[in-house]
């Protein structure tokens, strides 16, 4: 059931980012709906469930984004296990704790991203830190929204602990 | 919240691993091709073909969605251009009648302004208000009266020529009694051959001319003008032209004239304050 709402997901932030490919060209360089995506697979606390939901996103956002491909689906695996690891301790549950980690998660991903373009290319992004921030609170917020709205239409708490064994 | 240790699962780290090293020859691989120019590794053909119906339906989407919205702006902006050219065309349309009859006007009383300085007598400008030409009794009222110094008998003209006499006045209008009426008679003349006679209205649009011998030259044509021997009329005013110039049964000949007026026409009129003669001259008159 899980991966049947991560592939409907994926296939709503993909179309997310289309229409904002489409009609607001630069939005997606202040928002990023593979994040929230992930973070809330993540947040079950399946460390391997959060890995392959990290490849999955980030190959999609690669495929349709000018980036090299496996950027951001090295960056958001990162970010989905680090957050899958912290909630296989901690269980973070609410809008507020969960835009929290959104918020981490896209500092986290873009610090990454900064890291390898550095590396494998050699290249400075410009105004990295304002892009970074704007980004982190707009996806944190709308992230939030995401959330609320799931709470109520599924009129359950939408993020599911795993707890149990990776493997 | 903490979470006992026993539910806390054993972590995947070599998995991580291997996926972050894949993942960075994947990286590493192309970003060498973008240098060289084949800027898509097959895998990420194979991954953009798998998601591609959503970026499609997606465009599809908004593009139809676009072109109904910008349809929908064209068609109200087309139907407000064209109740705003319809609105135009009216007003075009009424300020060119409004220029027409002005032109029209202008001319007229152009001319009749011209005629009225011809005339070396008290004038007064009048509108006729009411037209009677159906009647046997030919008439109209003009919109001035005793108060703008409109007498009985003063003689009534306009560009086209005479139209008749003042036979009532009020205080601010007064019935003009047309050339045409069957009561009416005017001294005439044929400017042709100054050959004098009486013009009577035919109470039928026409007139006739009486009292000219059989003998006169008079021919279809001839100009008819006022003869000034009535002292109501001043001379020299155009009447009409002959129409019909027959040898009658008596002494004298059947003349039509047509008046050079059309009474179904008349709008502005000039009142002629014509010298009247004293009673004392006319009592021994004829």
């Amino acid at each position: 059931m899980r991966w049947v709402r991560f592939a409907i997901g994926l296939l709503l932030a993909l179309t997310l980012h289309s229409l904002l490919d489409s009609f607001y060209p630069n939005a997606l360089a202040f928002f990023n709906p593979y994040v929230i995506l992930v973070i809330y697979y993540a947040m079950g606390g399946n460390l391997v469930g959060a890995i392959f939901a990290g490849i999955a996103a980030g190959l999609v956002q690669d495929a349709y984004s000018g980036a090299i491909f496996g950027l951001h689906a090295f960056s958001l695996t990162v970010v989905a296990y680090a957050v899958a690891y912290i909630n296989a301790r901690l269980v973070l549950r609410g809008a507020l704790v969960f835009g929290a980690c959104l918020f981490g998660a896209v500092i986290v991903n873009e610090l990454v991203i900064w890291g390898l373009v550095n590396i494998l290319l050699r290249q400075r992004i410009e105004m990295f830190e304002q892009t970074m921030i704007v980004k982190a609170i707009f996806t944190a917020l709308f992230g939030m929204l995401v959330y609320q709205l799931l709470t109520l239409f599924l009129r359950e708490e939408p993020i599911e602990a795993t707890r149990r064994p990776a493997y | 919240m903490a979470v006992p240790v026993d539910v806390i699962p054993r972590r995947p780290t070599l998995l991580l691993l291997v996926v972050l090293s894949l993942l960075f020859v994947l990286m590493s691989l192309s970003s060498r091709t973008r240098v060289v120019g084949e800027t898509r590794t097959m895998f990420e053909r194979t991954v953009m073909t798998i998601f591609s119906p959503v970026p499609k339906t997606v465009n599809w989407v908004g593009q139809s969605a676009s072109d109904l919205y910008h349809g929908y702006l064209d068609m109200r902006r087309a139907v407000n251009e064209n109740v705003a050219l319809h609105r135009k065309v009216i007003q075009l349309t009424t300020e060119n009648l409004e220029l027409r009859q002005s032109e029209t006007d202008l001319n007229r009383l152009r001319s009749l302004l011209g005629y009225s300085e011809q005339l070396s007598m008290p004038t007064t400008m009048a509108q006729a208000i009411m037209l009677d030409t159906a009647g046997r009794f030919k008439s109209i009222i003009i919109d001035r009266g005793s108060s703008t110094g409109v007498q009985v008998n003063d003689a009534v003209v306009n560009a086209g020529g005479l139209i008749g006499r003042v036979v009532l006045t009020t205080k601010d209008m007064a019935k003009v009694q047309l050339v045409t009426d069957s009561n009416s008679s005017v001294g005439v003349l044929i400017e042709r051959t100054r050959r004098q006679g009486v013009l009577r209205g035919d109470g039928s649009g026409g007139a006739q001319l009486y009292d000219v011998p059989s003998l006169a030259d008079i021919q279809p044509g001839d100009v008819v003008l006022t003869a000034g021997i009535d002292g109501i009329y001043p001379k020299g005013i155009p009447v009409g032209l002959v129409t019909r110039a027959e040898k009658g049964q008596d002494l004298f000949k059947n003349i039509a004239v047509r008046p050079s007026v059309d009474f179904g026409t008349i709008e502005e009129v000039i009142v002629l304050h014509t010298r009247k003669i004293p009673n004392a001259v006319l009592r021994y008159a004829p």
